[in-house]
């Protein structure tokens, strides 16, 4: 299996080891975001993508969150 | 005497004519001289001149290799070296096959392109070996030293190496060297011979082989050749960069609030911060809004005194940092200066780990010697009127060289400004040790507005102490506060509720690097430098603050992958300490080899049987390398292409056209210079701001282009050249 975003091969969760990784810091740090500014998941992703602090693959994993989300219509949290 | 001997009446003759007094040393090969072997040609002029009882020794020259005669209680010839002038070599010239395990020790000329000169270099010590009857081995002391020295007393001077005594020595002074000649040591430092050559076969074993399996293996897939190396510190190296790098690019930064005010005390405002940070929005806007409006209160003032210790003496992994610090150097760049110092006999050996002094080397007539410049006159003679010298010394120590101090010479040439600026931060440095500890005042205030707790910090330097002879190189920020008594009411202006992020991790810089390198425990004092430059040069990191390349994080994750050995942190610090123990006689060469011959093995093994899958995740990577760095930037016509470097397969020449045009969107092109080299710089145009290149041709000064044929600076530059007259602006 590929990695849903660089196409390398995937190792856990559809994602390449590196953007695994990227993809464990997203989910671990929305709660901090929930309980500090009470955003919703998509609301989350949003901000993360256009904060110029975020790395670059939570930046690549984020915005393939982003699209995933819209495209098949998932809420998350 | 042998033919090679009269060969040397001869050359000394010929020298003779413009060099020395012909009457002294004519009859030179007729009487048998002692041979002193120097690393470098400057040490062989300061040894020489050292050497010579009216310390001006004659300059010769055999087949362009300059020697020098002096005359002391007999005759000594002085011999410098070019660094190393022996290598580690397979026992066979095939390059295309892993694993290798068997070596040799050859000359280097035989080994490497472009060291023929070493031939000429080696012949005609071997020459002048031949006149000796007894031989010193003078290089620096230590390991790589020791190494220079063993190798051309056993094989340039043929097998002298048990009969050669030592000098061992920390500064070129000529009262030191004097004194180290008159104190040979009966024999060279074979412990060290033994740690050198260990280290310089154990890196060549690991380099040759892991470098040889990543560069089959992606040639394989590609059908290129592209060098991919690493070595056997080089991938613990890659390892904590790539950990650093993971935790920058996986970084999502969360939202906290700080809350500041602004206190009027006696007519003048201070800033006070909110005791602890806040991490949700609303209770931020709570804590603003209580706030707001109301008059402070000291609730508590305290101040304590505490005593900053001098610096400790630097060894060499401090003066790489502090000139990182200070003047943004690189450590190779202040190895580098610092070497060029030493051999000017203006500070001792800079590849030392000790931060100790001890007081043979006589504090105070270094310190003398140092009243005689202007700049230093009045902190010295603060110095020298101290009844006792005591320096603060570190817990580092080097059992062959003290931490690097000032000779308090007068330079004998104009020092370049870095040279002028690295000699200065040596002296402040070794004056500050000897100095008292500065005394600071810290003062705290607790302010209370409304229910909530602020705090106000000031800071005073009380007694500067060691600071005021460490001037320019320490920075203290200041933070005078007015008197404060307790219940005093202060007046609010303002109240601040500031947004912020958590920040990502610091990405390394050389210096940081360096140091966490030296944490632990990898790579030696002289090599560190080298190792990043190395990083560099194989394009695996890039930038100042060291950002690791897609290349570099193929390289790393396909070590890790299939041999984590050869970048585990733990077996390489494993056997460095091994490496150590040789020198000490607690470990002998041969296991080590045997040691690091067991770690790459299964390595190899392992890299061979997965072979075909490591050569497509590097051969893919590689590619990309290439053509990223053929993008020079984005489009400016069609703002959606990028610009790349291309070959026009039709007339061979070099142009920059953009990525659009093999879609049939755009054609803009540019034309560069021919026959050049021409690369990227990711900088842009100072004047209009489109991106550059570098352009290299043979025989030119390197130079930054804009190809931008509207950029003002042309236009301007072409108006200059129609009128013949400089304009401004």
């Amino acid at each position: 299996m590929e990695c849903k975003v660089c196409r390398k091969q995937a190792e856990r969760l559809g994602y390449c080891k590196l953007h695994a990784e990227a993809y464990q810091s997203i989910i671990e740090n929305y709660s901090v975001w929930k309980k500090a500014l009470g955003v919703s998941w998509k609301e989350y992703l949003s901000e993360v993508i256009k904060n110029s602090l975020t790395g670059e693959w939570a930046k690549e994993v984020a915005e393939h969150l982003a699209k995933e989300g819209d495209k098949n219509n998932v809420k998350i949290y | 005497m042998s033919c090679q001997g009269k060969t040397t009446i001869c050359e000394y003759r010929a020298a003779g004519k413009t060099q020395i007094a012909t009457s002294r040393y004519v009859e030179l090969p007729m009487q048998k001289y002692t041979l002193v072997i120097t690393e470098k040609p400057d040490a062989a002029r300061r040894i020489a001149v050292a050497l010579d009882r009216n310390h001006k020794p004659a300059k010769m020259s055999l087949s362009g290799v300059p020697y020098y005669a002096a005359q002391r209680d007999r005759r000594i010839v002085v011999v410098p070296a070019l660094g190393h002038l022996y290598t580690v070599v397979g026992e066979t010239n095939k390059r295309d096959f892993y694993p290798v395990f068997s070596f040799k020790w050859m000359p280097r000329f035989m080994a490497e392109r472009g060291a023929a000169r070493i031939r000429i270099w080696l012949d005609s010590i071997s020459r002048l070996a031949k006149g000796a009857d007894s031989f010193v081995d003078a290089c620096d002391y230590d390991v790589e030293g020791s190494i220079i020295g063993y190798s051309i007393m056993r094989y340039a001077c043929g097998n002298k190496e048990h009969l050669s005594k030592r000098m061992k020595y920390s500064t070129l002074t000529e009262e030191e060297l004097e004194k180290s000649y008159a104190e040979l040591l009966p024999n060279l430092d074979f412990g060290q011979v033994e740690a050198g050559k260990a280290r310089h076969e154990v890196d060549w074993l690991f380099g040759i082989n892991i470098s040889r399996a990543l560069t089959i293996a992606a040639r394989n897939v590609s059908g290129r050749y592209e060098m991919l190396s690493t070595g056997r510190v080089q991938g613990p190296v890659l390892m904590f960069l790539g950990a650093r790098e993971a935790s920058i690019k996986c970084f999502v930064p969360t939202p906290y609030w700080e809350m500041r005010a602004r206190v009027e005390i006696n007519g003048r405002t201070y800033e006070v911060e909110h005791e602890r940070t806040i991490e949700t929005k609303k209770e931020a806007e709570t804590l603003f809004n209580e706030c707001l409006k109301k008059t402070g209160c000291v609730e508590k003032v305290a101040s304590a005194e505490y005593l900053q210790s001098p610096p400790f003496p630097f060894d060499l992994g401090t003066l790489q940092n502090e000139a990182y610090r200070l003047f943004r150097y690189t450590p190779k760049r202040t190895m580098d200066i610092a070497q060029r110092l030493y051999l000017d006999a203006l500070i001792s050996y800079p590849r030392t780990s000790s931060q100790k002094l001890p007081p043979t080397i006589n504090y105070r007539a270094i310190l003398l010697n140092l009243n005689r410049f202007q700049s230093y006159k009045s902190l010295t003679a603060e110095l020298l009127a101290l009844p006792d010298l005591k320096p603060r010394e570190g817990a580092k120590d080097d059992p062959a060289h003290p931490a690097i101090y000032p000779t308090g010479r007068m330079p004998e040439r104009t020092l370049t400004m870095s040279e002028e600026k690295v000699l200065d931060l040596v002296i402040r440095r070794f004056m500050a040790i000897f100095s008292l500890p500065a005394v600071i005042q810290i003062m705290k205030a607790r302010i209370k507005v409304g229910s909530h707790m602020f705090q106000l910090t000031g800071r005073k330097t009380l007694t500067a102490g060691w600071q005021k002879f460490y001037k320019p190189y320490v920075h203290t920020e200041e933070v005078l506060l007015p008197p404060l008594h307790e219940e005093e009411k202060v007046k609010v202006r303002k109240v601040l509720m500031l947004a912020k992020f958590t920040q990502p991790p610091n990405r390394y810089n050389p210096a940081s690097l360096l140091r966490k390198m030296e944490e632990v425990n990898i790579g030696t004092k002289s090599t560190r430098a080298e190792i990043l430059q190395i990083l560099y040069d194989r394009k695996y990191v890039k930038n100042e603050r060291i950002e690791m390349t897609d290349l570099g994080f193929e390289v790393l994750e396909t070590l890790k992958d299939y041999c984590p050995a050869i970048v585990s942190v733990k077996l390489t610090r494993e056997l460095e300490e091994k490496m150590e123990s040789i020198q000490a006689g607690r470990e002998t060469r041969e296991n080590v080899l045997e040691d690091a011959v067991n770690v790459l093995k299964p390595a190899l093994e392992q890299l061979r049987i997965n072979e075909k899958s490591v050569g497509e995740r590097l051969s893919s990577t590689t590619v990309k390398a290439k053509l990223e760095e053929k993008i020079v930037g984005s489009c400016p016509t069609c703002k959606t292409g990028r610009l790349i470097i291309l070959r026009s397969k039709k007339t061979g020449k070099q142009f920059i056209g953009c990525s659009n045009y093999f879609k049939g969107r755009c054609n803009t092109s540019f034309a560069l210079p021919q026959k050049s080299h021409v690369s990227a710089t990711g900088k842009k145009c100072k004047c209009c701001g489109w991106p550059t290149v570098q352009v290299r041709a043979r025989g030119k000064h390197m130079w930054e282009l804009c190809f931008n044929a509207e950029c003002p600076a042309k236009k301007r530059r072409k108006q200059v050249g129609m009128q013949g007259v400089p304009q401004t602006g």
